[in-house]
C-alpha cells in the first residue's frame, strides 16, 4: 500500500515536469477498442465487465464497438488489417479461427495471459488465436403457453400439428448447422464428418412443417410475437427473453443432447495498446467478470472458479447433467463442410417445404 | 337546315362559359364563331364535337339528335388549333387512322389517304413524322385527317392562329376553297375578325358565353347590332351624348346627324368607323352631301402606318380617331392643323346608352 | 489586330475548358473514391480464393470463378433473379400505369398532392414498409385473419415468392410512377380526343394512342425497377423466409455469413453483367421507340 502511493506520487511528480508532452500520449496509451456482438450482449457486457474493469483501471478507457455478427466483426478487421482500430475482440471460434489464417490476431500464450491455466481445459482451442470467454448451446425454444407440457425432445419439431408454426435459421446460419448435427445424431447417421445424410434426409421430414427457414427480425422475436410456436436458438439469449417474458418463450434442452457454441476473447495483430488490451482480456476470463456476466447473460463462464447462483447455473447451459448431453462438435472441422451442408438443405429440405 | 344548335348550355358549377345559345346552318355553308377569348366559342365548338357533354339543349345533324352520342360515332372532322397529328405515326398513318376506325380495306385506304395528301398539296410527304414538318405543312396533314373520313360537319377551332401572318391569308383562302369545292358544312371558331370575314357565310358573335348578333360579314360589320359587336369587329369611335329634340344628336356646340332618332335628352352612344371619316382643312369650301356631319377640330397627334395615316383629332373636347388610305399626292397635316370632319349620316352608329357595357 | 483576336479567342476558349474542368474535377475525384475504386476492388476480389473456413487466400487464381460459371445452383439463381425481377417489374407496371395516367391527366394542387401522396411512401425506410407487409401477410397478420375468418383455410402468404413479389412490387411502385410520369411528355389529352373525334373508341385510343407514347417512360420505369428489384436483399430476405435464393441474397450470405468474400464478388461482378444487358436492352428498345 505504501509502496503504491509511493509509485504514484512519483508518477504524478513526472507527469507534472513533461505535462505538456505526456498527458496526450498518456490518453492515447490508455485507451482500447473491444469490438463484440451489439444488442443484448453489449448492453449487459458493457454493464457487468467493461464498465467494472474501467473502474478497476481507471486509466485505460475501454471503447465498445458493436457488430451485428461475428462475420461483420471479422470483416471489419480485415478491412482495418493495414492499421487495425480494433484492439481485442470476441467472437464465435469458427470465424475467429477463419481470422487466425489471415494472421489478423497474435496468438495469446499463458504467459501473456496467466489467467488462461485456470480455465477449464476445453476453453483452449486448438487452432482458435485466443481463449474461450462464453460457453453457450443451440437449445429448443418453444411458447409455453401453446404447451401443456414442456417439450422434452427435438422430436417435438417433426410433430404434424406445429404445421407452420415452426421457424428455423437455415445453413449457412451456425443454428441450422447445430440442428444438422443434432439430426444426424438423432437418424443414426453415424460421424458429421463423413457424411450427414441421414440427418438431412430426416430434417427434409421437419421441412413441410416449417413456416420459415429465415426468421426476421429473428428466432427470438418470432416465438416471443406469437408467429410461431416452436424455434431453436441460443440458450443465453433466449433465457433473457424468458426472463423478462416467461409466458411466452421458454428454453429446453433435450434428452438427445445439444451442441455447443463458443466465444473466444482474441488480442488483434498491430493492436498499439497491447498491455492494455491483455490487462482486459484478463480481467474479462477473471473470475469476478465470469461471474458477474454469467449471472446477468446467462453464458456459461469458461473459468470455473467464477461463483454462481443456482438461478443462474439453472439458466446456463453450466449443469452437469445439461453438460453431460453435451453432442461433441469440432466447429472447425464443420466450418470446412459448411458450404456442402447449406447445399444439401437447399436440394434436400428447403425444396421440400 | 343541316346543323341545328338549341338553346345550348354548358355549366361547371357556379360558371356558365355558353348559355342559351341556339344557331343554325345549311348544308355546304361556313359558319364563323366570332368572339374574343373566353366567350365560349370553343366550348360549343367543343359540345358539337361531342368532347365536352352540353348540360341542357340540343344538337341535331341533319334530322339526328346527337346530343348525347359520344364523339367517336359523331363523324365530325375536328382541326385542333394545335394540329394534333400523333406523333409516333407517319403523315400517312395519321391520315389513315379515321379510316382504319372505319375498317375499310387497305387498298381503299391507301387511295383515300393519296388523295387527300395530293388535295392539300402534300403528296410526297406521306412516310414523314410531323415533326419533320413545317408549320404549314402540318396544318394541311391535320386538314386532310379531318376531311378524310368524309365528315358531316368539318370543326375547325383556331385553325390559323399558329401560323405566321402571310401563311395564314394564304392558308385561309385554301380552307375556304376546299370547303367550297367539297360543299363541306363547317364552322370555324376564331378571335380574329378578318379572318371571319374572308371566309364565312355567316357570323356567330359571341360575348360572355351569350350570342350577341348572327349575319353575313357585311351585316355584321355595318349593321351591328350591339355596340360590343361594333367594336370588336373593327376600330370605331365611341362617343357619349345626347339626343336632341330635333332628332340631330347634341355634339358640344355643334350636332351629329344620324339616320335613327331617339326620344329627346336621352342618353345615346354615338360610334363612328375611323376610316369613314374623312379630314378637310377648316377653310376649304368643298362641296358638301347632303345628309353629311361636319364637325370642327384640330390635329394631335399623326401616325404613318404605311397604308394608311392615323389621326388623332380633337373637336369638342372628345378625340376622334380618323383614318386615311396614304395617297402618293400625299396631302398630310401635321398636329395643330384646324380641320373638319366629315362623314355621312349613315355611317353614324347609334346605341342607346345602357347597351354600353 | 486580326491575329490578336484569334488568339484572344483561342485563350477564352482554353479558359473556358479550365472552367469546365474545375467544375467537372470534384465530383470526378469524388466518383473515382466512391465508385471506381471499390468496383475495381471488387474485380480484383473476384480473383482471388478462400479457403473453406473463410479464410482468404494471397494468391491471385481463376477458381472462384471456375466453380462459379460451373455450378448449375448459381446458374438456377441467375435464372430466378431475372424471373423475379421481370416478373415483380411487370407487376409493378400493370399497377402504376393507371394511376400514373391517372395523376398525369390532373392538374393544378390536385396533381401536386396526387404525385404527392404517390412517392410519399419513400419518406419511410423500405425496411418499415416490409415489416408493415409481415404484420398483413403473416401467418398471425390481417389478410390470413380475413380469409380465415370466412371460413377458409389461408394460403401461405409469406415466407416464399408471393410474399417478395408482394413486397417488391410496393416498394418499387414509387419508383414506377415517378419515372412514367416523367416519361409521358409526349401524352398530351388533344392527341385522345383528336382519335376519338376519328371514331376511335376508348380502349383504342388508349392501344393505338396512348400506349405507344408513353413506350419511353415505360422503358425507363421497368429499367429503373428491374435493376432495384434485381439488386434489392433486404425485402426478399424478410418476406422469402429462406425459400427464394436470389443474387443479391446470395451476395449477402456469401459475405456476411460463410465469409467467402471472393465468392460475393463473383457473384457482384456477374450481376453486373445482368445490369449491363439490361442497359443494353433498354437503349435497344428505346431506339425502337424512337
Amino acid at each position: 500500500m505504501n509502496d503504491l502511493t509511493r509509485r504514484n506520487a512519483l508518477r504524478l511528480a513526472a507527469a507534472g515536469l513533461a505535462m505538456p508532452w505526456v498527458t496526450k500520449a498518456q490518453a492515447q496509451e490508455r485507451k482500447i477498442t473491444l469490438a463484440a456482438y451489439t444488442g443484448m450482449f453489449e448492453d449487459l457486457y458493457k454493464k457487468t465487465v467493461v464498465e467494472p474493469f474501467m473502474k478497476a483501471n481507471p486509466s485505460i478507457k475501454v471503447n465498445y464497438v458493436g457488430m451485428p455478427t461475428s462475420a461483420q466483426n471479422l470483416g471489419t478487421l480485415r478491412a482495418q488489417k493495414a492499421s487495425p482500430q480494433v484492439d481485442v475482440c470476441i467472437m464465435d471460434v469458427t470465424v475467429a479461427k477463419a481470422g487466425a489464417n489471415e494472421s489478423l490476431y497474435k496468438t495469446v500464450t499463458t504467459e501473456q495471459l496467466p489467467v488462461m491455466k485456470q480455465l477449464t481445459p476445453s476453453a483452449l482451442i486448438e487452432g482458435a488465436p485466443g481463449p474461450a470467454v462464453t460457453f453457450d448451446m443451440i437449445v429448443l425454444m418453444y411458447a409455453p403457453q401453446k404447451f401443456q407440457d414442456a417439450p422434452t425432445s427435438w422430436k417435438e419439431l417433426w410433430n404434424a400439428k406445429h404445421k407452420n408454426r415452426i421457424a428455423i435459421d437455415a445453413p449457412p446460419n451456425l443454428l441450422g448447422l447445430g440442428l444438422t448435427l443434432i439430426a444426424n445424431k438423432m437418424a443414426g447417421g453415424g460421424d458429421y464428418r463423413q457424411s450427414v445424410a441421414k440427418g438431412i434426409e430426416l430434417l427434409g421430414d421437419l421441412a413441410p412443417l416449417v413456416q420459415t427457414w429465415e426468421p426476421k427480425p429473428d428466432c427470438y422475436a418470432a416465438v416471443t410475437n406469437g408467429a410461431v410456436d416452436l424455434s431453436i436458438g441460443y440458450n443465453a439469449r433466449t433465457q433473457i427473453s424468458s426472463k423478462q417474458t416467461p409466458d411466452r418463450i421458454a428454453a429446453v434442452i433435450p434428452e438427445q443432447g445439444s451442441v455447443a457454441q463458443i466465444n473466444t476473447i482474441n488480442l488483434v495483430n498491430g493492436s498499439s495498446q497491447t498491455e492494455a488490451a491483455l490487462q482486459f482480456m484478463s480481467y474479462a476470463l477473471s473470475q469476478e467478470a465470469q461471474s458477474t456476466f454469467t449471472e446477468a447473460a446467462y453464458y456459461s463462464p469458461t473459468n470455473p472458479n467464477a461463483s454462481i447462483s443456482a438461478d443462474a447455473r439453472q439458466r446456463t447451459a453450466a449443469t452437469p447433467e445439461k453438460i453431460a448431453k453435451m453432442i461433441d462438435v469440432d466447429w472447425i472441422a464443420v466450418a470446412k463442410i459448411r458450404d456442402a451442408i447449406t447445399e444439401q438443405w437447399r436440394r434436400n429440405v428447403i425444396s421440400r417445404s | 337546315m343541316y346543323l341545328k344548335v338549341e338553346s345550348l348550355e354548358k355549366r361547371y358549377g357556379h360558371l356558365v362559359p355558353v348559355s342559351g345559345l341556339s344557331f343554325s346552318l345549311g348544308q355546304g355553308e361556313l359558319l364563323g364563331l366570332l368572339g374574343p377569348s373566353g366567350c365560349g366559342k370553343t366550348t360549343t365548338l367543343r359540345m358539337i364535337s361531342g368532347l365536352i357533354h352540353a348540360t341542357s339543349g340540343k344538337i341535331i345533324v341533319g334530322g339526328h339528335d346527337v346530343t348525347h352520342l359520344p364523339t367517336y360515332r359523331r363523324n365530325m372532322g375536328v382541326m385542333f388549333q394545335s394540329y394534333a397529328l400523333f406523333p409516333h405515326m407517319t403523315i400517312a398513318e395519321n391520315v389513315a387512322f379515321g379510316l382504319e376506325m372505319r375498317k375499310l380495306s387497305k387498298a381503299d385506304i391507301a387511295q383515300r389517304v393519296s388523295s387527300a395528301l395530293s388535295m392539300v398539296r402534300l403528296p410526297a410527304l406521306g412516310n414523314r413524322k410531323p415533326l419533320q414538318l413545317s408549320g404549314g405543312q402540318q396544318q394541311r396533314v391535320a386538314l386532310a385527317r379531318a376531311l378524310v373520313i368524309e365528315p358531316d360537319i368539318l370543326l375547325l377551332d383556331e385553325p390559323l392562329s399558329n401560323l405566321d401572318a402571310k401563311l395564314r391569308d394564304e392558308m385561309r383562302n385554301e380552307i375556304r376553297e376546299i370547303q367550297q369545292r367539297l360543299r363541306m358544312t363547317t364552322v370555324f371558331v376564331t378571335h380574329d375578325q378578318t379572318e371571319a370575314m374572308a371566309i364565312c357565310d355567316r357570323i356567330v358573335v359571341m360575348n360572355r358565353g351569350k350570342l350577341e348578333q348572327i349575319g353575313t360579314p357585311h351585316e355584321i360589320y355595318e349593321r351591328p347590332s350591339t355596340p360590343m359587336v361594333a367594336d370588336f369587329v373593327g376600330r370605331i369611335n365611341r362617343i357619349r351624348c345626347r339626343w336632341r329634340d330635333d332628332g340631330a344628336i347634341a355634339f358640344g356646340h355643334t350636332a351629329i346627324g344620324a339616320v335613327s332618332t331617339g326620344p329627346a335628352g336621352s342618353e345615346v352612344l354615338v360610334m363612328v368607323r375611323p376610316h369613314r371619316i374623312e379630314l378637310r382643312s377648316a377653310g376649304a369650301k368643298a362641296g358638301r352631301a347632303e345628309g353629311e356631319n361636319t364637325i370642327p377640330g384640330t390635329v394631335r397627334q399623326v401616325t404613318y402606318i404605311g397604308d394608311s395615316l392615323q389621326y388623332a383629332v380633337e373637336s369638342e373636347g372628345e378625340k376622334i380617331m380618323v383614318e386615311q388610305a396614304t395617297t402618293s399626292a400625299g396631302d398630310t397635316y401635321k398636329p395643330g392643323d384646324a380641320v373638319t370632319l366629315n362623314w355621312r349620316a349613315r355611317d353614324t352608329l347609334t346605341f342607346a346608352a345602357e347597351a354600353d357595357v | 489586330m486580326k491575329d490578336s483576336a484569334a488568339v484572344d479567342q483561342s485563350n477564352s476558349s482554353r479558359r473556358a475548358a479550365g472552367v469546365v474542368f474545375g467544375l467537372l474535377l470534384p465530383i470526378l475525384i469524388v466518383n473515382i473514391i466512391a465508385f471506381v475504386v471499390p468496383v475495381l476492388n471488387l474485380a480484383a476480389m473476384s480473383f482471388r480464393s478462400a479457403t473453406a473456413i473463410g479464410s482468404l487466400d494471397e494468391a491471385l487464381t481463376l477458381s472462384t470463378w471456375q466453380s462459379l460459371l460451373g455450378d448449375t445452383f448459381y446458374w438456377s439463381i441467375l435464372w430466378r433473379t431475372v424471373w423475379m425481377g421481370a416478373l415483380i417489374t411487370a407487376v409493378t407496371l400493370l399497377l402504376s400505369y393507371p394511376l400514373a395516367l391517372f395523376v398525369s391527366r390532373r392538374s393544378g394542387w390536385v396533381k401536386t398532392v396526387l404525385v404527392v401522396a404517390c412517392i410519399s411512401p419513400l419518406l419511410i425506410s423500405a425496411v418499415v414498409r416490409t415489416y408493415g407487409w409481415m404484420v398483413i401477410l403473416g401467418n398471425q397478420g390481417f389478410l390470413p385473419a380475413l380469409i380465415r375468418a370466412s371460413g377458409f383455410t389461408p394460403p401461405r402468404l409469406i415466407n416464399n415468392e408471393f410474399g417478395v413479389l408482394v413486397g417488391m412490387t410496393e416498394i418499387l411502385m414509387p419508383y414506377m410512377i415517378l419515372s412514367l410520369l416523367s416519361g409521358f411528355g409526349r401524352l398530351d389529352p388533344i392527341l385522345d380526343q383528336a382519335a376519338e373525334t376519328l371514331g376511335a373508341r376508348p380502349l383504342t385510343v388508349l392501344r393505338r394512342i396512348v400506349l405507344p407514347l408513353s413506350l419511353p417512360g415505360i422503358l425507363l420505369g421497368c429499367l429503373l425497377c428491374f435493376v432495384l428489384a434485381v439488386s434489392s436483399f433486404i425485402t426478399p430476405k424478410m418476406l422469402a423466409g429462406g425459400r427464394v435464393s436470389l443474387l443479391a441474397t446470395e451476395i449477402y450470405d456469401q459475405a456476411i455469413v460463410t465469409l467467402n468474400w471472393p465468392l460475393a464478388a463473383c457473384l457482384s461482378v456477374f450481376i453486373l453483367f445482368v445490369f449491363g444487358a439490361a442497359l443494353l436492352a433498354y437503349g435497344q428498345l428505346s431506339k425502337i421507340v424512337d
